[in-house]
């Protein structure tokens, strides 16, 4: 048995008989040799505020020993993790993803963006329809092809970055079609 | 200026060669350039607007297509993105207004009536607005209309195409519907322009100023319900609901090359039985009856309809009649190039308790098939399948384009599979 699991029997008990087990009851519904031990728990369970002692020195519940029957956790055991508690979490999904109708997703090929961490067969995260701001990872069109470059103004004048040595700025002459901005990028290890 | 007149705002808006878009979006090196999709079909399914003005139309044969076109790139259909990116259409509409009706995959209806006051803007404000939020977040165009209903709203959208938009108000119909040929209508076919023709009936606006108790008194409902949406009152409501039951479902699917072995074109029609059952299991239904057809290398067609001993949707009890109805229609020495499996009057799935049949056998055929729609939430579709569909699934459906499958099932990454990818498009190409 658990901690967990001798405080819901400890709360059975109670529910069933509107007191709390004596040390000799304890000793039985927990199945411990020892009265020492019994006392070592009934100890851990007064630390968390589960039980305590009244004026006469009896054992009398805790401040948190109705928080946790309320939770509907005392049956399940420990106060595990309550769907009140998981509200407010999100998943990885909904915390990469912005605006779900406008993203893609695209698979990197090239060794442009290597010194910004960006690798041969990552994942890119992409929205389309948002404005880039200076220093954003975009994809654009150039001669009818993708690229993947730092958005950079020089001056008025935007240019397409790569973070890599050996590719040389572009500077687009007319017209620059921005398709999307990148928003993460994902390396997936193992399956 | 004065307001433009809309006792109700109705949209409709309409994708620009809706696949083949959504192929040049995703791939610049197709951009300006005549795309076709429907390679595994040997007919177009869709072709860019650059095909489109070489004179390639719809359900035009690829060798056809090839001789007036040498240039263009023809691409097998990659329906789960074209699914993705129509859910992607509904949704973004759906920001605006949650009265919409997903009337076919690249094209929905919206009301957008009273939203004026909120968005502070005036309707073909708005309009303008969804039709650009849509160009920016998907990458390609669609066309709209906006009118006071629905039949106005459909003949406005196609007015100017593609990229285009057109306002339809109350005042405006008359000078909308003189020149527009009274077939162009939605709902009106080429039979009933026919009838029409008879009466002197040749334009929309002729139609439209027809006097009401003829109409109601020579022509059918439903053309009354047209008639009154064309003079501008709104009697087609928008379907706003989610498809939960269907009253009937049919897989039908041409293989090439054509084929004389009963066994390959038996395992085709199996396989399209287990498609209708997969989503008949879906739904919760059940069909008693079903239509089998075999259709030939020259478009004949076979058919044989026939009961079942209860309603079902487990493929095995399907499958015993199926043989028996094959039997009756196959002929030997004929190319086949089709199977279809339809079912209708479709009922709720409930197993009644039967006294003579063995209803536990069928009770554990139900349990195995949950266990097997579950296997195929995980692991994908046909992940479990019967051996007489085994000849189907081993080729594919199309043996002449084998190995040129859409271009995102080659290009997985690590954890996806054949079966299964992660449901976001993905932009393809050279150089990035």
């Amino acid at each position: 048995m658990t901690t967990p699991k001798y405080f819901s029997s400890i709360a059975r008990f109670y529910r069933e008989r509107k007191r709390l087990p004596s040390y000799r009851e304890m000793l039985k519904l927990t199945g411990f040799r020892s009265t020492n031990a019994v006392y070592r728990l009934v100890e851990r369970f007064r630390q968390a505020d589960l039980l305590t002692k009244d004026a006469a020195g009896k054992l009398i519940p805790g401040k948190r020993f109705r928080e946790l029957r309320i939770l509907g956790t005392v049956e399940a055991g420990w106060p595990s993790p309550a769907e009140e508690e998981l509200i407010d979490t999100i998943g990885l999904e909904d915390w990469l993803i912005h605006n779900r109708e406008a993203t893609y997703m695209l698979k990197v090929s090239g060794d442009s963006m290597i010194d910004a961490g960006i690798r041969p067969g990552d994942m890119l995260l992409v929205e389309r329809g948002r404005t880039p701001k200076e220093g954003d990872v975009v994809i654009a069109e150039v001669d009818q092809q993708w690229t993947l470059k730092y958005f950079q103004k020089r001056g008025r004048q935007t240019i397409l970055v790569a973070a890599n040595k050996k590719y040389s700025p572009i500077i687009p002459q007319d017209e620059l079609n921005i398709a999307a901005v990148v928003t993460a990028v994902i390396r997936k290890y193992h399956t | 200026m004065k307001p433009l007149s809309f006792s109700r705002a109705i949209l409709h808006i309409d994708g620009d060669a809706f696949f083949a878009s959504c192929e040049q979006a995703r791939d610049p090196a197709l951009r300006g350039k005549p795309v076709i999709t429907g390679k595994e079909r040997g007919i177009a399914a869709s072709m860019s607007y650059e095909a489109k003005a070489r004179g390639v139309t719809r359900a035009m044969a690829l060798w056809e297509i090839k001789k007036l076109c040498p240039d263009a790139i023809i691409l097998p259909s990659d329906y789960e993105t074209y699914s993705m990116l129509s859910q992607r259409l509904f949704s973004i509409v759906r920001r605006y207004t949650h009265e919409v009706e997903e009337y076919g995959v690249d094209e929905c209806f919206a009301d957008i009536t009273g939203y004026d006051r909120p968005f502070k803007k005036n309707y073909t404000e708005i309009t303008k607005h969804i039709q650009e939020t849509l160009r920016q977040e998907l990458g390609f165009t669609f066309s709209v209309g906006l009118a006071p209903n629905k039949v106005l709203a459909k003949l406005a959208s196609k007015w100017k195409k593609p990229y285009g938009l057109t306002v339809v108000p109350e005042t405006g119909i008359a000078p909308f519907l003189e020149n527009l040929p009274v077939e162009k209508i939605w709902g009106i076919g080429g039979q009933t322009a026919a009838r029409l023709a008879r009466y002197g009936i040749q334009t929309a606006l002729q139609f439209a100023r027809a006097r009401e108790d003829w109409v109601k008194q020579a022509l059918e409902r439903p053309f009354h319900d047209i008639w009154q949406e064309l003079n501008g009152a709104l009697v087609m409501p928008l379907f706003l609901e989610e498809k939960t039951f269907y009253g009937s479902i049919q897989k039908f699917k041409t293989f090439t090359p054509p084929s004389k072995d009963p066994n390959f074109i038996f395992s085709q029609l199996s396989k399209n039985i287990e498609n209708a059952c997969i989503k008949l299991r879906r739904y919760n239904q059940a069909t008693p009856r079903a239509i089998f057809i075999l259709r030939t290398q020259s478009f004949n067609h076979s058919v044989m309809e026939m009961p079942f001993a209860r309603p079902t949707n487990l493929p095995p009890e399907i499958l015993s009649v199926a043989r028996a109805a094959f039997q009756k229609i196959f002929r030997k020495n004929t190319l086949y190039r089709a199977t279809g499996f339809t079912t209708f009057n479709l009922v709720p799935n409930v197993l009644q308790p039967d006294l003579f049949l063995a209803s536990g056998k069928i009770e554990k055929l139900q349990k195995m098939y949950a266990s097997s729609d579950k296997i195929a939430a995980k692991y994908g579709k046909h992940s479990l399948f019967l051996g007489t569909s085994w000849k189907a699934h081993q080729f594919g459906a199309h043996l002449t384009e084998r190995g040129h499958e859409p271009e995102r099932k080659n290009e997985l990454f690590l954890g996806e599979s054949k079966r299964k990818r992660l449901g976001i498009p993905m932009l393809m190409g050279e150089g990035i």
